[in-house]
């Protein structure tokens, strides 16, 4: 992979900058069928998008036993009044903005080396970092919680926490690492001759350039941390240390009739990806791409 | 992006170098430089590598020793050699749980990239509120699975859901999606592919992206039928990306565990269990350790082999 393969990459997933000025003979010839195609996608995207709208349109739905009418967000009242979400909420927020934190801290400096470094060492290690990345998530749950039941990391948002950070950390070095490699190194070199230390020109020169791959990361990181299921399913047993995932699951099987209520709890968990993915959107497929790449 | 830049790095590695480049080697200023250099690069890796250690590769190991002793989640048990993969492979449960790992993996694998290439295709021409598609699209993807789950329950789990609803007013009778062994199976295999396709569509779109369209006009002056066209034109040059997509689509399906949990449950009567829910409840469910590892490893090999061989694919469409 050349520097400017995965520089386009990571700007260019929808919008390549060479592609519109060719693009416009190509497309005058086929605008005939432009209606056609638009009718096409319109009815996939329709049929595709049923489930989450389904999901906005039956939170804003009177719950069972409610007396208003039409569309209400008297649902939303209820489920952080009377239920446990505002808590399950902020353990979710804590437990991956803690994981953005660390991994992105402990993953940067690895993929500086990653980049950088030109030894066999270097090559071996991330040759094990690629190994270990492909390994099922089932396999490393089952000792971790033989090993966190011994230190009372079991039903404890520290554990999983630690397990998040540990599987997003292959990904994350190999992220950063990749967005290194798009920064000259010369700029350095410059540095170290006027006397700078590695680590200097680290935080100075690489990392003040990075924001970029720095947001993919972490957002990749908050994904994982956020979507994840099978770690918290395995490791969370009480309600006050519910991530929402396990919440809204347990939520649901508890009220299965009521669905205003549980959509609504679906929409609060819902929400933090779309906005990031709104606002972010364009850092969002490097970090997405990531994200999937820790197994969905 | 990802995937290039794994596989770039990798041969990389292979050939002994770093991610940037073989370059010259550091500067005559020389000896004490790189002795500094080498020192600040351990005091880079260390805090990653002990975490690695400590949550990937410890638990391999020990998991590794625990497939060959009859323990359970509490007590380690005694040495039983290869007895749990024995068993493993001698239990219909196992090939039934393989048999439909393979069918839900073939199903996610294709239909998402069938579904994902045929919509970079129709967005990468001029389409009135592409871009809004192009975001819209990508939704499924980006929504938490239990919320996709929660939704797709309340679509089809019971009677009064809608689609069944529909089914009847279609004169189809009384549907039950998540009852009925087969159709279970098939709403599982729906469901993957419906979370799945957004991720395929943007792999075909940026690989799509890098296609010089000077060819297609060419093709077109040649007289090539559209059919022409995309087989011997566009599928070729898309081809690395494809199968670098095929490679993660795979590893996904074989290691997606929350979108068959959340679901089914691996019912009505396992028909819908793939070996992860199998290792899962095994484990968890069960309680015996041994066993539940032992197929987890298992998947793990032949994931492994399937990987390989798809990145040797890789390799030969790199070099033509």
């Amino acid at each position: 992979m050349s520097v400017e393969t995965s520089r386009t990459a990571m700007t260019g997933q929808f919008t390549s900058a060479a592609r519109p000025r060719k693009r416009r003979t190509l497309s005058q010839a086929r605008d005939s069928g432009k209606w056609l195609r638009f009718v096409v996608i319109f009815v996939i995207a329709a049929i595709v998008l049923v489930p989450i709208v389904a999901v906005v349109l039956l939170s804003l739905q009177p719950s069972l036993g409610s007396t208003a009418n039409g569309i209400t967000l008297e649902n939303f009242g209820k489920i952080f009044t009377e239920t446990s979400v505002g808590t399950w909420l902020m353990n979710s927020l804590g437990v991956a903005v803690v994981t953005v934190l660390v991994a992105v801290i402990v993953a940067a400096p690895a993929g500086y080396v990653l980049s950088r470094g030109r030894s066999k060492l270097v090559s071996g290690y991330s040759l094990v970092l690629f190994v270990v990345q492909s390994l099922p998530v089932v396999t490393s749950v089952i000792p971790l919680f033989i090993l966190f039941a011994k230190v009372g990391l079991v039903d404890n948002l520290a554990g999983v926490t630690i397990i998040y950070v540990g599987s997003t950390m292959s990904v994350a070095i190999w992220m950063m690492a990749a967005y290194f490699d798009s920064i000259p190194i010369t700029l350095e070199e410059a540095a170290w001759m006027d006397g700078c230390s590695v680590f200097g020109s680290f935080a100075r020169i690489v990392l003040r350039n990075s924001l970029p791959g720095v947001l993919s990361t972490a957002i990749f990181a908050f994904l994982l941390a956020w979507n994840d299921y099978l770690v918290a399913v395995v490791f969370l047993r009480s309600d006050q240390n519910y991530t929402l995932q396990i919440g809204l699951q347990t939520f649901f099987q508890q009220n299965q009739t009521n669905w205003g209520l549980v959509m609504a709890v679906a929409v609060v968990m819902m929400l933090p990806p779309v906005i990031l993915f709104a606002a972010l959107n364009k850092y969002f497929s490097v970090g997405g791409i990531g994200g999937s790449l820790a197994g969905r | 992006m990802m995937t290039e830049s794994v596989i770039g790095s990798l041969k990389k590695a292979r050939n002994g170098v770093g991610n940037a480049g073989s370059g010259r080697p550091p500067g005559d200023r020389g000896r004490k430089r790189r002795l500094s250099q080498s020192r600040t690069f351990t005091l880079f890796v260390l805090p990653s590598l002990i975490l690695l250690v400590l949550l990937n590769l410890y638990p391999v190991i020990y998991a590794g020793q625990q497939s060959l002793r009859n323990g359970d989640l509490l007590s380690a048990g005694n040495f039983v050699g290869l007895n749990n993969y024995v068993s493993t492979l001698q239990s219909p449960a196992f090939w039934h749980a393989a048999a439909f790992t393979l069918t839900f993996t073939l199903v996610g694998v294709f239909g998402s990239w069938a579904l994902g290439l045929g919509l970079a295709l129709l967005l990468r021409t001029r389409i009135p509120a592409g871009g809004i598609f192009k975001v819209l699209l990508l939704l499924p993807w980006v929504v938490p699975v239990v919320v996709s789950a929660t939704s797709w329950n309340w679509l089809v789990a019971t009677p009064q859901s809608p689609l069944p609803i529909l089914a009847q007013a279609l004169g189809l009778g009384n549907v039950l999606f998540l009852a009925n062994p087969f159709l279970a199976q098939v709403t599982v295999c729906v469901f993957k592919v419906w979370i799945s396709f957004p991720f395929m569509m943007m792999m075909m779109s940026s690989a799509l992206a890098s296609v010089d369209v000077n060819v297609y006009e060419a093709s077109k002056v040649d007289g090539a039928t559209a059919f022409q066209t995309f087989g011997r034109i566009t599928l070729p040059m898309i081809s690395r990306s494809t199968y670098i997509s095929w490679i993660l689509m795979t590893i996904f399906c074989v290691n997606d565990f929350p979108s068959i949990f959340l679901l089914t449950g691996g019912g009505p009567v396992n028909s819908t269990q793939t070996l992860v829910v199998l290792a899962y409840s095994t484990v968890f469910q069960n309680f015996q350790t041994g066993p539940g590892v032992a197929i987890a490893f298992m998947m793990t090999i032949v994931l492994v082999i399937i990987a390989t061989l798809l990145y040797r694919q890789i390799r030969k469409v790199n070099i033509e």
